[in-house]
């Protein structure tokens, strides 16, 4: 990942703070600190975008765009925890780009993205990649019919066909506490079984 | 923490904590627990990410698999069981509406079988129920048979099918947003994108858009018949209608691609499978430039070199690609 405080943004940023120059202390400091919250946090926040956007390249662009929010905020001294100010950016962040893709399937104003971008099937041999993705969903596949009906059918309710845990709860007659149950063991089944597949 | 966990536990508790991270109702409370459960154990981040990868994976299940789990999974099997009967019932109403959603209950499908094409090499396929299948060059088609029915995905590329009529088993070709069922036919389909023409060659085919053009409530169904040219629009989510004759349809299996007023971003995608070398568009402005002609695969550098006479832009290549570029915003080389 590019490094957020490198690049154009950055270097604008800095030029103001020369022009400022009363300022410029006060600013630099408060790089630092941003700073220092992308080196003790940014792990997690990209993992946190990811479960939210299900794609790791869009968690580390939103993650980036969060740190340039956090750099052009002028009243960042007055935020108490700026590690929580930092997630609740990000998570606000995640939500907006969730809404401009729903929009953009409801309308497809947009060309939805292509499958298989044409470059690439001139870079990787179009088999091996489908084969492969197919052969993960038959052992995935195999993994749920190693549990119990109620944990596959809660997992396939709320993570296949995107069912809210109260619906799935409502349907299943189980709390909303128990799906939520269900669902995490078999995530975690599916998470270990295709670690044995992909590292015997 | 009394003991230390196991990974099993790390692994269920990651997966707890990824369920009820995605919820953007969940304030800041739980995310500062989360931060701390991440910090607690150097095996935790990981176990998280781990976690947050399998969603990701999990979210490009296309929609026929989808629903195939949902089959499979969807109800335990006790209540299944007695289930069934009513199923069935409703499975023969919905037929008898004509509805496309019907869906057999009555057994657990086949293993989709896939075929792949290269590029710029076009193969001939005889599916298990006899039907046949010509595929274009770098494209890809799925097959769910099932007792009740026959689903084909069209992932990218083109198709050419030859469908064994069976009204008892229809024959349903996916693509994109598309649904093109059978009606006893040949027809062609190619998906450049989630663009998607369907020329029909022989017969008749009812092609339903599962989108809903914007402003329209619903989704529209259209019946289409030999000679006849179905183009979807993503941009507009609309069907239109067009002619087109059963040899210029099938022209790509002799090697002749065609194209009938369609953007030179599709034009460049098609070609781009069946071209050694990628065809790229620089300015984003000659993507919607409409183009209506053949195209020979065997001779693209002829088609290439003729380009800047038809469109304002200039063609330079190295050993690698092709690049199509501006004329007019750039000095020529």
């Amino acid at each position: 990942m590019r490094h957020p405080f490198a690049g154009p943004r950055m270097s604008r940023f800095s030029d103001e703070s020369t022009d400022l120059g009363a300022e410029s202390a006060a600013l630099s400091a408060h790089g630092e600190r941003v700073a220092a919250l992308f080196r003790e946090h940014n792990r997690a926040l990209v993992a946190f975008l990811q479960s939210r956007l299900n794609s790791l390249a869009d968690a580390q662009e939103l993650a980036q765009e969060a740190y340039v929010r956090m750099l052009t905020q002028e009243h960042l001294a007055e935020v108490g925890s700026l590690r929580a100010y930092l997630f609740r950016i990000a998570s606000n962040l995640a939500v907006d780009r969730l809404r401009m893709r729903k929009v953009r399937n409801d309308r497809a104003l947009e060309d939805a993205p292509v499958e298989l971008p044409p470059e690439e099937l001139h870079v990787a041999p179009v088999p091996e990649r489908h084969v492969s993705a197919l052969e993960r969903w038959r052992d995935l596949r195999r993994a749920l019919r190693e549990l119990p009906a109620k944990t596959s059918q809660a997992f396939v309710m709320h993570v296949i066909e995107g069912r809210d845990f109260a619906t799935v709860a409502q349907s299943m007659k189980l709390s909303e506490r128990m799906v939520r149950y269900h669902v995490a063991s078999a995530l975690a089944h599916c998470r270990a079984r295709v670690d044995e597949l992909e590292m015997p | 923490m009394m003991a230390k966990m196991s990974d099993e536990q790390i692994l269920h508790a990651a997966a707890d904590w990824w369920l009820r991270l995605r919820d953007p109702g969940c304030g800041d409370e739980t995310m500062e627990q989360w931060l701390a459960w991440t910090q607690a154990d150097a095996r935790h981040l990981p176990a998280f990410e781990r976690m947050a990868d399998l969603g990701s994976q999990l979210d490009t299940l296309d929609e026929v698999s989808r629903r195939q789990w949902a089959k499979e999974f969807g109800r335990p099997t006790a209540t299944g069981r007695t289930w069934l009967p009513f199923a069935a019932a409703a499975a023969i109403a919905l037929l008898a509406l004509g509805g496309f959603l019907a869906r057999s209950r009555f057994e657990a499908a086949s293993a989709p079988q896939v075929y792949v094409s290269t590029v710029a090499k076009n193969r001939d396929i005889v599916l298990q129920d006899g039907s046949s299948v010509a595929l274009g060059g770098a494209s890809m088609l799925t097959t769910h048979y099932s007792r009740d029915e026959r689903l084909v995905d069209l992932g990218t590329g083109e198709a050419f099918f030859q469908v064994t009529h069976n009204a008892q088993r229809p024959f349903v070709v996916t693509a994109g947003d598309l649904t093109i069922r059978d009606i006893g036919t040949a027809f062609d389909v190619r998906r450049t994108g989630q663009r998607v023409t369907i020329a029909v060659t022989e017969g008749r085919v009812q092609i339903r858009n599962n989108v809903a053009p914007y402003g329209k409530a619903g989704s529209d169904t259209i019946e289409a018949t030999a000679g006849q040219l179905i183009s979807y629009d993503p941009a507009s989510s609309a069907l239109s209608v067009g002619s087109i004759s059963a040899e210029q349809a099938t022209a790509w299996r002799s090697d002749r691609l065609e194209f009938i007023d369609e953007p030179l971003s599709v034009v460049v995608a098609n070609i781009n499978r069946y071209s050694t070398r990628p065809v790229q568009i620089a300015d984003a402005d000659l993507e919607s430039l409409s183009f209506t002609g053949s195209i020979k695969t065997d001779a693209l550098q002829s088609w290439l070199n003729a380009l800047p006479q038809v469109f304002p832009l200039q063609v330079s290549q190295d050993g690698h690609r092709v690049t199509l570029s501006d004329a007019r915003s750039k000095p020529a080389h």
